[in-house]
Parts: C-alpha cells; structure tokens; sequence
C-alpha cells in the first residue's frame, strides 16, 4: 500500500453524502420517545386487589420496597393493610416484585420519566402516589408467567369405589416429597395467621417442613395446638380461604401439611421426645374441666404443662367429643385420636371417663373441689327437622348415628337413605351411609354453592356416588302401618334474592311435590348444647344467650372461677376455634390464679 | 543520548480510557518503557453482594458487570445455576438466548467500532455506530423491556416469548445493519489513517498468546481458531452454520478486521435463529424463588462474548444462596497482564488504541 | 448422545493419578475433570498439566472460603485447546495460617488472580510479587471475602441511612400485633426476613 493511497483516503468522504439526511436518533422538534409495550418502568400498584402480603418487599434485593400505612386501606382478614412503597432511588427496575407478586396488582408502567428536585419525592407508593399508571401498565404477569407456584401438589386419595368398601382413611396424604414441594409454595406472609382462630404460626411450620426439618415443625405446632393431627385431618381451615396464593390459583394446602409434620410422629412417645416440652413444677392449684372435647383438652394440655393439677370429666368412654364421635373413622381414625391423647396423659392430664357431670358427679363438686373449672361441653342434642313423621321409626338424626356407628354399631338404615342437610355433619352422615351400604341423596334446601360443607367433602361425597338434591325441601316423611319410613315428600325450591339484600332465599314451587321411596331418613341441621348439668345457683349466674354460655374476653362465665370455650360458646363451632378458646381459657385460669 | 524517564498518569478519567482505570506509565521521550495497571475506582462488591442475595435475586445483580455487553453475564450465570440444579431448559429459550448473544455481540462491536475509531480521533464513526447500536437496543426493550441491562435470561430459560411481530423487527433491523457496514468499511477499514495507525502496533505474540491468557477476537487474531461457540459447545451453537474468521497480523488492524468479519456472521446467525427457533415454552419455571435452594457443587461454564471467553465460576453449598460467584472477564487478563506487557515499548498516543484492541473494560477486574 | 464417550477424560485422571501419588480426580462430565490435590503438589501437577498434557491454558483462578471446615479452597481451572477438556485442580488450606506457593512462573496471569486473591481473602502466595494493593485501597479491615465479613455490620458502621423511611412496617409483625399471635422464639428463625 502507497503512503498516499487515494482511495483509502477520499472513501472515508462518502460520509459527507449523509449531511442533508434527516437525523434518525434525535428528534426535532422533541417528542417523547413511546416505550415498547413490555418496557420496564415506574411502578403501578392496584391499591385494591393488591393484599399486603409483602413479597415485592421481601425478593427486592436492593431494600427499595417498604410496606407502609396508606390511608384508607383497612386492613382485615386476607389483607394486611400494608401497600408497598418504592424508593426510586434504589430501584433497578428488574421487576422482580412484579414477577413474585401473587395477586398480580403490582405491575411496571411505560412511563419512565421522574424528575423533582426534592430527594425526598422519590419515595412514593405505586398507585396511590400515581393513579394514571393503571393506563400505562405494561410490565406485567400472568399466572403462566409468574413465578408464584400456583397449584397446589395434588393430595393423593382413595378411589371413590374403594373408599365405600369399608372405613379406611381416605386421604393417603402427601409423601415426604411432596409435602416439601408444597411446603415450597408458601411465601411466608402470614396473613392465614389472623383468621386461624388459634393463631397458629403456619408460616413458620410450613417453612420447618419446606426446609426439611419436620420435628422443628412439630414443636412449632404444639407450641399453640395439641391437637395438630386432628386439625391436619379435619380442620375447616379458614387459613387457606385467605392465602395469598388462593387469589390467582389454589391456596397452600396448610392442612395437609400440618397432618405431614405431625405424621411424622408415629407414636405418642416420639410425640413427647420431639416435642420436649418443658412442664413446670407443681404449682398447686386444681382445675376440673368438663368434657374431654378439643377445647378442654387444649386447656387441659397447656395448664398441665404449666404446672396446674388438671382432671377432665368425660361422660363417654373414650375421649375427643364430636372429633370421637361426630366425625367418621374415614376422616379421622381411632388411632390417631388416641395417639394425641396418649401424649397428653403423659404430660399430666388425668382423664376420667364414664363420668358423667350432672349424674356421676355433681358440678357443684367439681366447682367446689377445684381452684377453677373450664367447661367444655359442645353440642351435641340434634336440632329437631320439624316436620310431620319425624317421630317415625327409621328417622333419626345424624349425630346420634354417627355416634353409633363410631361406637363399632351398626344401625339399621335399609338401602335407600336421605340425608337432610348441607354441613359437614350432613356430608359425614351421608358418606358413612354409603360405607353401610346404601344409596343416598342428600337434600338441601339452597344451591350446591351454598352448603356450608367444605368443598372437599362434597367433593368426595360426589365420587362416592352420593347424589346431591341442592334446592329441595322435605315436608313430609310418610310411614307404613308399622309407623316406618316409608317415602319422603319434598318439595322443589327456587331461588328468590333476598329484599334486604341476604343471600337468596329458597322458596317452594308450587305443585312441585314429589314422593321418593325411601328406608332412612337422616336429619343434619345442627344441634345444641344441654346445660342440664348445671346446678341452678350456676344458672343464675352463667348467662346463656340463644344456646350459648356468655363469655368474657377471659373466656369466663358470669360465674367467678368457671370458664368455657368451644362449641357451646363460640359461632363458628368448629375443632380449631375450640382448640383456641381452651388455649385462651388456659392462660386466663393462670392469669387469674397464678399472677 | 538516553531521555529521562518520566511517570504519566493515564486516567482514571480520561477519554481514551474505556471506564474508569488508571494505567501508570513510565515514558521516555513519548515511549514507554514500563505499565502498570491501577484499578480500583469501580469496585461495586458483586460477588460479595451475591453472597447474602438467593440464587433468583443474584440474576438481577450480574448484568451490571458489563455496560456493553451485559447478556453473557445473565448467560453464564442461569447456566452454571442449571448445571449445578441439573435444571434442563426448553429448546425455544436456548433458541432466543442464542439470538440475545449474537444481538448483544453485535451491540458491543458497534460500541467498540465507536471507541476504536474515537480513541485514533475519527469522530464520525462513533457518531454512526453508536446511533445505530440504538437500533439493536430498540429491539432489546422490545424483547426484554429494558434497553442496557436486560434480565431477560434467568436460570430455567428466558423471561418472556417473542412480542408478536418481533422476527420481522430483527429481519429489518439486520438487513439495515448489513447495508451500514458498507458504509463502516467505507469509513473505518478503507481510510488509510485508520489503516496506518492500527498496522503493526500491539503486537502479540502468536506463540505465547494461549498460555498469556488471550482469547476471544485478538486470540484469533493472531491465527489461532478458538471460540468457546466452536470448541465447548453452548446453547444452540452446534445447530448454526457459522465461520470462526482468523488473522494471522497480531496486531491492532488484525483484530479490527476480525470483529469485522464477525460482525457479518453475528448478522447470519440472528437471522438463522430467526428462521430455524421452534416452538414451545420458553421458560421451566423455578420454584418459589424465595425457598429455591440449589444442591451443593460447583459449575465453570463460559460463552463467546464479543471481548472473548466470558467465564463464571458458581458454588453452591446446597443452600438458598450462592456460596460463590465468580466471574472471570477477558479483560481480568486483557486488562492486565497482557496490556502491561504489549504497552512496553509503544507511543503514548497508541495506549489508548491499544487497549481498545483488546476490549478492555475495567468493570470485569474488579467486579 | 445418549452414551457419551468419556475416555480422554478417564485417561486425563488415570494418567495424574499414576504420575502423582497423592492426587484423587475424577470425571465430572464430558469436557470436565476434576482432582485434588495437597497444596504442596500444586506447582508441580500444574506444570505437568501445562507442559506434558497440552493444559497451556489457564482459564481462571479461583477461592472459596469455607470456614465451617476451616479451608480455604483454592481451585485453578485449565483448559487444553487440543482435548478441548476442563481440569479443575482443587486444593484446601488451612484457614488459620493461609499460604500456598505462587504459581504466576508457570502462568503470568495468575499473578492477578493470586494479587486479589491475597487482598480478597487473606491468603499469602510464596514468592508472589506485585503491588499489595489491587482493588482496595487503605484497606484496614478483615479481607473482605471472607464469610465472616459482614458486610451489612460494615455498612452500619460507616455509613449513615437517608432519613424517611423509618415507617417501614413488617407484615408478619403486623398481622402478629393485630391477632395477639405469640410467635416463640425458636420458630422466629422460620419467619420470614
């Protein structure tokens, strides 16, 4: 190549051709470049369907997102009040709040521009600070594209054809696998605590059980519920109908888990080695409790290991109430009811069976001979249908066969039963009666979405093969001359929605009637509680209020020194909210006599 | 007669220095006679950061390594975090990845076609390429939703699939790339003073340049074939009809040439990835990212960057975080040891030319 | 591709395992290999690898502390354009009194590896030459690569937060505080952080 090579250096002069060409990188006059349609920018955050759970806050690696107060967000059940704030000056804008958030409400905008000259300004809190964004949101998530692990591991169970051959379990609960799978799609937040009744610290168990580390998670569950097993089985677990997973896809199935944790411990002594509890010397003071149900064997169980002298009095043979005796060995088998109790006598708490308050001993006794009495009796007489026949041989309510049926009876039902009812009680009542052989419908005076029973059981009921009649009304149960069931008259009901605004109302349709040939009858509309027991100087003091004892925020009664808890004081009647009112009871009775 | 040897500063800020580094020369007359790199000025911690943050929240972090190029750093990390994992992912997502790298590579010599012409003070060129590296950009906001620091490719595959109509974009986009660099050739490779002043200067030593650590565009500069694409495999490079250009000048004008060469087969790949991308998932999801725990052992993956082999060295100690990232850049040695050797005996006014050449760039020695 | 063929790689480990006693490798994958070996030997397997097994590349240099055993591992990785193979060669030290032989004679790079290495971790490289200071600059405190830096402590200690985000609430703690939950204190390390 010459020095001078003149080509070489005139080419480099073809860039003079491009003067006259319009710029392409800079506009003028300016216009506002328009960001693609994924573009990562400022935040926007739907102030309602966003619930506080705080996990944009939590995977921020640069601390740029804190949860605050935002006014007129309320916190309640599901949400917990807090909204997240950004400081801009520490966003890098990866989205990756946008990607874990469950509900999907945080999301980032087009707009990218943000200049004040006040530092402070750019902390600012997404869709309140910055309403517009929802018209501009452009980096978004789906559930396909979220990270969050929206569905649930599926619980493995017994086929419906087999599950009617006899009482086995139904429910083969998770592997250690898959326990730990779904133990992985928890963020942690929380928010199932507040409406669990008990408290219970789920986040904290479910995380034990995520990282592998089952006996923590035991101890963790009886640090507030010495009934972790019944509850994995049988919880009406208000907890998942608040997770935060729950809002795009399938709640985390802390039921199931509780159940995996406390599987692990196969009897009550590896119960007790786990757990370790700590019991405290004798303090010296007595405490009777009436009824061997969840609530006074919470109580029990948490007074014993305070040191407290704690006798239960259980009018049956064996302890546990409606979770003994209401509910069916398929749900919850004898086992492992008495697996728990086993543990909680070997703490300390005495329990004497067959002994009736009322009739073996008197309450006046019990209250007398100890510093302080928890009452926990439920409800357990059956609530009458009220309507003509119900007197008939082969009507009777479902409590009582269920009880029969749990006491390794066999009651006579025939082949074609009704069950009448929609809770968990009438669904129990229905699948025993399949396992006895026959056919069953079940009848019910709303819609399928109406009834009360978890979906799970009206799931299995359905595979089962029990038909559900969902907006049915029975008038009449018609018997034979022997004054048997015969045949049941029903009327069908159509929705009316409620004038003030209730849930609609059934009402019957005229010239509807039908007759069913049926050989049971089955009545589960609930039950109350017989306060019989009661000495009267009691009842002048304990206030009873539409069938339930009257409570203070101590769980005590009107009269000094006597507590109650569980279904006969409480709405929601349930197992855990009986556990949790024994618990708190527990602590009021050591309040009151200890401190 | 003998000139007394003077001590200059070059840097940290300087225009001819490719961000903030200090070279301390010591010259005689406008020769120097002995470099030494100072760094320091940008260290910003990553591998310790990566320490405390899970193996989801460090994917965020490492794009920041690199300006010019920062998806072989996403790429290196998702792929040592699935080799440790085991974790496979889905043929679409390797498809995309391929065409983020040639893109990104793309990308990163339009800014080095920039700065080598810059630091010789042709300005036009930088004016050009740099306007047209927007392009690219354009189509990674597209993509990705960020201009420079994407966080696209996370470990089970990439964020999101193709926005519709997205091909067409790249197809444009590479052909206006392709009709550009005849212009660039006009500009850069036919002017005689680039020419002059690239021939001959920083030269290494072919012989000894695998054992001195060089690799990438100056490695093959010198008449050696080896590109991590070629010789360990990744991605989907085993699928692509591509050729490794090699040059056997050693010098700074070889090492143009070379990228130049490059430039056109990154622009055959992107469309080849185009036209041959399956269909699918782009994306095994991970699981909850906050209980997401990696078994113990450790990875060395490394890809092709535009400056050479980009490697990442990650540990995991079987918990929900990295025991240890590093991340070893061409430039760690580039910048290094191999500059301080070539520099010896250079003009002060080719220091800063030189170490364009190698594609030094001072945030991957001090990461 | 199903059965991948991985004799270079078992010949690499045979072929080391022969020549030096005290060495155990094994082959992690194709194109990987990986031994261990005494600190003492590191020098001599890395120039045999150099010189005799065609390992002429030195594609990075690395440490890991692990002072739940009290090491330091410090792991070479080589690459042999012609086998197209991965060797890495690990060895431990002794967190107490860290030191191992330099080894940039053999590659002149490593002296940058060793160089931050020494800063980074504490650890002293035998006969290593070079500017002491690489990044940091009057560094005074613990190498800041060790586990036991807290970095968090050290960021409390010299720098002082902007003011403003002191309402920053805790939805656990909230939710805690609005239920009367009473989290025990052996669960809280579960709590999310």
């Amino acid at each position: 190549m010459a020095f001078f090579d003149i080509k070489g250096l005139v080419t480099p002069f073809t860039a003079l051709t491009q003067l006259g060409k319009a710029p392409h990188t800079v506009t003028f006059p300016y216009h506002k470049k328009e960001t693609a349609e994924r573009y990562r920018g400022l935040h926007y955050n739907n102030i309602e369907e966003c619930i506080g759970c705080g996990n944009c806050s939590t995977i921020c690696m640069n601390e740029a997102i804190d949860m605050i107060h935002v006014d007129g967000v309320e916190g309640g059940k599901g949400d917990s009040g807090l909204r997240p704030r950004v400081d801009n000056g520490r966003c890098c804008w990866c989205a990756l709040c946008v990607e874990v958030c469950p509900t999907g409400s945080l999301n980032l905008t087009k707009e990218y521009i943000y200049v004040t000259p006040d530092a402070d300004a750019f902390l600012w809190t997404p869709g309140v600070s910055n309403p517009e964004g929802k018209e501009i949101i452009s980096f978004n998530s789906s559930v396909e594209t979220s990270l969050g692990m929206y569905n649930r591991i599926p619980m493995p169970e017994l086929e419906g054809k087999e599950r009617v051959k006899s009482f086995a379990e139904v429910m083969l609960y998770y592997s250690e696998e898959e326990a730990r799978e779904e133990a992985t799609r928890c963020i942690s937040c929380g928010l199932c605590t507040e409406v669990c009744p008990a408290h219970m610290h789920i986040p904290e168990y479910i995380n034990a059980i995520a990282k592998g580390d089952d006996n923590e998670a035991i101890k963790i569950i009886y640090d507030n519920n010495p009934l972790g097993e019944l509850c994995g089985k049988v919880c009406t677990r208000r907890c998942e109908d608040v997770c935060a997973m729950q809002v795009r896809g399938d709640a985390v199935a802390i039921r199931w888990l509780k159940e995996y944790a406390v599987g692990r411990a196969e009897t009550a002594d590896i119960i007790k080695e786990i757990v370790n509890p700590e019991i405290k010397e004798p303090n010296g003071f007595k405490v009777g409790i009436v009824g061997a149900g969840p609530s006074g064997l919470t109580a029990g169980y948490y007074l014993a290991l305070k040191g407290f002298d704690v006798t239960i009095y259980e009018a049956n043979k064996y302890a546990g109430g409606m979770t003994m005796y209401g509910i069916p060995k398929y749900r919850l088998p004898m086992e492992s009811l008495d697996k728990q109790i086993d543990y909680m006598k070997s703490i300390g708490v005495k329990i004497e069976f067959n002994t009736k308050v009322g009739k073996d001993i008197t309450f006046d006794k019990i209250y007398k001979s100890h510093d302080a009495v928890f009452v926990g009796v439920g409800f357990q007489v059956p609530y009458k249908m009220g309507i003509k026949g119900e007197e008939a041989v082969g009507a009777f309510p479902a409590v009582n066969m269920l009880f029969d049926v749990n006491n390794g009876k066999t009651p006579d039902i025939g082949n074609k039963v009704v069950v009448i009812g929609g809770g968990n009680v009438a669904i129990d009542g229905a699948r025993v009666s399949r396992r006895l052989g026959a056919e069953v419908t079940i009848m019910y005076r709303r819609r399928v979405v109406d009834m009360p029973a978890d979906w799970e059981e009206i799931e299995g009921a359905e595979h089962e093969g029990v038909e559900i009649m969902p907006q049915t009304i029975p008038v009449e149960i018609i018997t034979d001359e022997n004054s048997k069931v015969k045949a049941i008259k029903y009327l069908k009901a159509e929705m009316v929605a409620d004038d003030k605004g209730g849930r609609p109302r059934p009402v019957p349709i005229e010239g509807s009637e039908t007759i069913m040939e049926v050989s049971s009858v089955i009545g589960a509309i609930g039950q109350e509680a017989d306060y019989s027991f009661f000495t009267e100087e009691a009842l002048k003091e304990i206030e009873i209020n539409r069938g339930r004892m009257v409570v203070d925020e101590n769980m005590m009664t009107g009269m000094k020194g006597v507590f109650a808890g569980g279904d006969a004081v409480n709405r929601t009647a349930d197992a855990i909210s009986a556990i949790a009112d024994g618990f708190k009871a527990c602590k009021s009775i050591e309040k009151m006599l200890v401190k | 007669m003998r000139e007394k040897a003077t001590t200059l500063y070059l840097g940290p800020q300087h225009p001819g220095i490719t961000g903030n580094m200090m070279i301390k020369l010591k010259v005689e007359g406008d020769t120097v006679v002995k470099a030494e790199t100072h760094v320091g000025y940008l260290h910003r911690g990553f591998e310790k950061l990566m320490e405390r943050r899970n193996w989801l929240q460090s994917f965020t972090i490492v794009c920041r390594i690199c300006v010019p190029e920062p998806d072989p750093n996403e790429l290196n990390y998702s792929r040592a975090v699935e080799e440790i994992e085991g974790r496979t992912v889905p043929e679409r997502a390797e498809w995309i990845r391929t065409m983020m790298m040639e893109l990104s590579r793309l990308a990163s010599y339009l800014l080095w076609f920039g700065g080598q012409n810059g630091s010789s003070g042709l300005y036009t060129m930088p004016q050009w390429s740099v306007g047209d590296r927007d392009y690219i950009l354009d189509l990674f906001e597209e993509l990705t939703g960020g201009r420079v620091y994407h966080m696209y490719i996370w470990p089970g595959g990439v964020r999101r699939d193709l926005p519709d109509g997205f091909a067409d974009k790249v197809l444009q986009t590479m052909d206006y790339l392709e009709k550009r660099l005849k212009k660039y050739d006009d500009l850069m490779f036919a002017n005689t003073i680039f020419q002059k002043r690239a021939q001959g200067i920083g030269w290494i030593d072919p012989k000894k340049a695998v054992e001195w650590g060089v690799v990438g565009p100056p490695l093959r500069a010198a008449g050696i074939k080896s590109d991590v694409r070629i010789d360990d495999p990744y991605l989907i490079y085993d699928k692509l009809d591509f050729e490794v250009p090699t040059q056997t000048g050693s010098d700074v004008w070889s090492r143009a040439l070379i990228r130049r060469f490059e430039f056109e087969q990154s622009i055959s790949m992107v469309r080849q990835c185009i036209e041959k991308m399956p269909k699918g998932e782009v994306y095994n999801k991970i699981p909850n990212p906050m209980k997401w725990t990696i078994p113990a052992g450790d990875a060395y993956v490394k890809a092709e960057s535009a400056r050479g082999e980009f490697g990442y060295y990650v540990v995991s100690d079987g918990s929900d975080k990295p025991r240890r990232v590093h991340v070893k850049g061409p430039a760690y040695v580039h910048g290094v040891t191999l500059l301080e050797r070539i520099l010896v005996g250079a003009n002060i006014a080719d220091v800063s030319f030189i170490m364009n050449s190698l594609g030094t760039c001072p945030p991957e020695i001090e990461r | 591709m199903t059965d991948t063929i991985l004799d270079k790689e078992q010949k690499l480990v045979q072929l080391l395992e022969q020549t030096f006693k005290k060495l155990s490798g094994k082959v992690v994958r194709q194109r990987r290999v990986t031994v261990s070996v005494e600190k003492e030997l590191v020098p001599s397997v890395l120039s045999y690898a150099k010189s005799q097994l065609g390992y002429i590349h030195l594609s990075h240099m690395s440490c890991v502390d692990w002072p739940e055993n009290n090491n330091f591992e410090i792991i070479y990785i080589l690459w042999s354009p012609a086998d197209k193979v991965q060797l890495f060669i690990k060895t431990l030290i002794n967190r107490e009194n860290p030191e191992i032989d330099n080894v940039d004679m053999i590659w002149k790079h490593a002296n940058t590896y060793e160089r931050e290495i020494r800063e980074m971790y504490g650890i002293q490289f035998n006969g290593l030459v070079g500017a002491q200071e690489f990044i940091l600059e009057d560094w005074d405190d613990m190498p800041p690569m060790r586990r036991d830096f807290d970095t968090v402590e050290y960021v409390d200690d010299n720098y002082t937060f902007r003011p403003g985000r002191e309402d920053a609430g805790d939805v656990r703690e909230e939710i805690v505080k609005r239920s009367g939950e009473d989290i025990p204190d052996f669960a809280k390390k579960y709590s999310r952080d």
